[in-house]
């Protein structure tokens, strides 16, 4: 199973998600429609072959929701308790939209996102420096392992117990490979015509399928759900 | 000929390696923020300190980033940057007003010192660092249909009393002033810190 989504689909995905998950659920339907919300980018996941990093969102998500449900209430007290409630709270409360950003980010190609934002016409700089935030994450997550891993083989992982020399040892040689990082990610942006005054083409061919019809609607219908027996009902 | 023009005046436009710089440097500083807010899932007092936190260990991108700015407008779409992001991680849009003037405001500080003064660098990541206060405008603005949504969704009333002890209309004024001089402090930092490693691999 293949499903090719259009960027601006995901986009909208990340708006509604984003908007439901700061309304706080408060009733039992309230909550469906957030779990629903949630376990579509999951499947989505799933659809994609990406059937590790989906297991572990979801049994993140429904661990939350388990002991929220469950085992914890307003009344708990104690240090653990109210540690566990914070967590679980936090984690009920952003994993959706985090789950959503995550899909959004591993799915979309860097060209399909930039065609897809010239088509919103949204400005230049905005697309090209969005484009190379999300490319980014990943880029810094390698290189913090590539340096915690040379660390580590000299012995100087903890910084001697001094806080400034921990942040220090890993922010330095940090920024210099993502500063010259940065330098090949700009030439190879030049040869590839982005910035240039003339409209560009793009290989990537953006097209709205039934999938996304679907989504879309689907969506739109949960938002203004939940929008409305929250606030109207 | 417009457009010949255009390529050949690097002062004025923006081009692609800016953004990509811009780019680079937001990812670096958001990175910086959600380590640090993670220390706010301990203590909601946590919380609080952020403002003195993210100065503190930005400080070292951000003064590397006013060191490859030499034009209008890096700072400031560096916080819409920030403001889509916040949105998108679900931290609500009440704060986007504030970090994307707090950017404008940088910028302008920054340009009148022609990006190179020192003083006014000092002035303008004080400034920008105002940014990180929008973390705390659900608490205040929405303070109580936010106390009972968070009650509700199952936050515990022992978080929400210290939480909302701590961030409330009365300490929001001393949170900026010490995002701001902590934002001074730190760029007084990172520009020691850069000397020392940046200047001697003459990276800058």
């Amino acid at each position: 199973m293949n499903i090719r989504l259009d960027p601006r689909t995901k986009l909208y995905m990340i708006l509604i998600v984003s908007a439901v998950v700061m309304m706080s659920a408060t009733t039992p339907l309230l909550w469906a429609v957030r779990i629903i919300i949630t376990l579509v980018p999951i499947v989505l996941l799933i659809a994609e072959k990406r059937y590790a990093s989906a297991f572990r969102f979801f049994a993140l998500y429904t661990i939350a929701l388990i002991l929220t449900f469950f085992f914890l209430s307003d009344e708990s007290t104690g240090i653990i308790k109210s540690l566990l409630t914070g967590y679980c709270g936090i984690i009920a409360q952003f994993l959706p939209a985090m789950i959503t950003a995550w899909y959004v980010i591993r799915t979309t190609k860097i060209d399909e996102f930039i065609s897809a934002m010239q088509k919103m016409h949204i400005p230049d700089g905005i697309t090209i420096s969005l484009a190379v935030v999300m490319r980014f994450f990943p880029t810094i997550k390698e290189e913090y392992l590539a340096i915690r891993d040379a660390m580590k083989m000299r012995g100087i992982s903890l910084g001697g117990g001094n806080v400034i020399k921990m942040i220090e040892y890993r922010m330095i040689p940090l920024l210099f490979s993502c500063v010259n990082i940065g330098d090949e990610l700009s030439a190879a942006a030049i040869t590839k015509g982005l910035g240039g005054k003339i409209k560009r083409t793009s290989v990537a061919v953006l097209k709205t399928g039934a999938a996304d019809i679907v989504l879309i609607t689907g969506f739109t219908v949960a938002a203004a759900v939940f929008v409305i027996f929250k606030y109207f009902v | 000929m417009a457009n010949v023009k255009g390529n050949t005046s690097p002062k004025k436009n923006l081009g692609v390696k800016d953004f990509i710089t811009v780019g680079i440097f937001t990812a670096i500083m958001f990175v910086v923020e959600f380590a640090c807010a993670m220390l706010g899932y301990i203590h909601p007092v946590m919380v609080a300190g952020l403002s003195v936190l993210i100065p503190l260990v930005g400080c070292i991108p951000m003064m590397l980033f006013y060191t490859k700015i030499e034009k209008f407008g890096m700072i400031t779409i560096m916080s819409v940057l920030i403001a889509i992001i916040m949105f998108v991680t679900g931290m609500g849009y009440l704060g986007a007003p504030l970090i994307i003037l707090s950017g404008v405001i940088a910028d302008l500080i920054a340009k009148s010192g022609g990006y190179k003064s020192f003083k006014k660098t000092v002035l303008s990541n004080g400034i920008f660092s105002l940014w990180i206060c929008a973390n705390y405008f659900p608490v205040i603005i929405t303070a109580d249909s936010y106390r009972k949504d968070l009650i509700d969704g199952d936050y515990s009333a022992e978080y929400c009393d210290n939480l909302f002890g701590a961030i409330n209309y009365k300490t929001i004024a001393v949170l900026l002033i010490l995002c701001f001089v902590f934002g001074c402090i730190g760029a007084l930092i990172g520009k020691a810190a850069i000397k020392k490693h940046f200047e001697k691999a003459g990276i800058v």
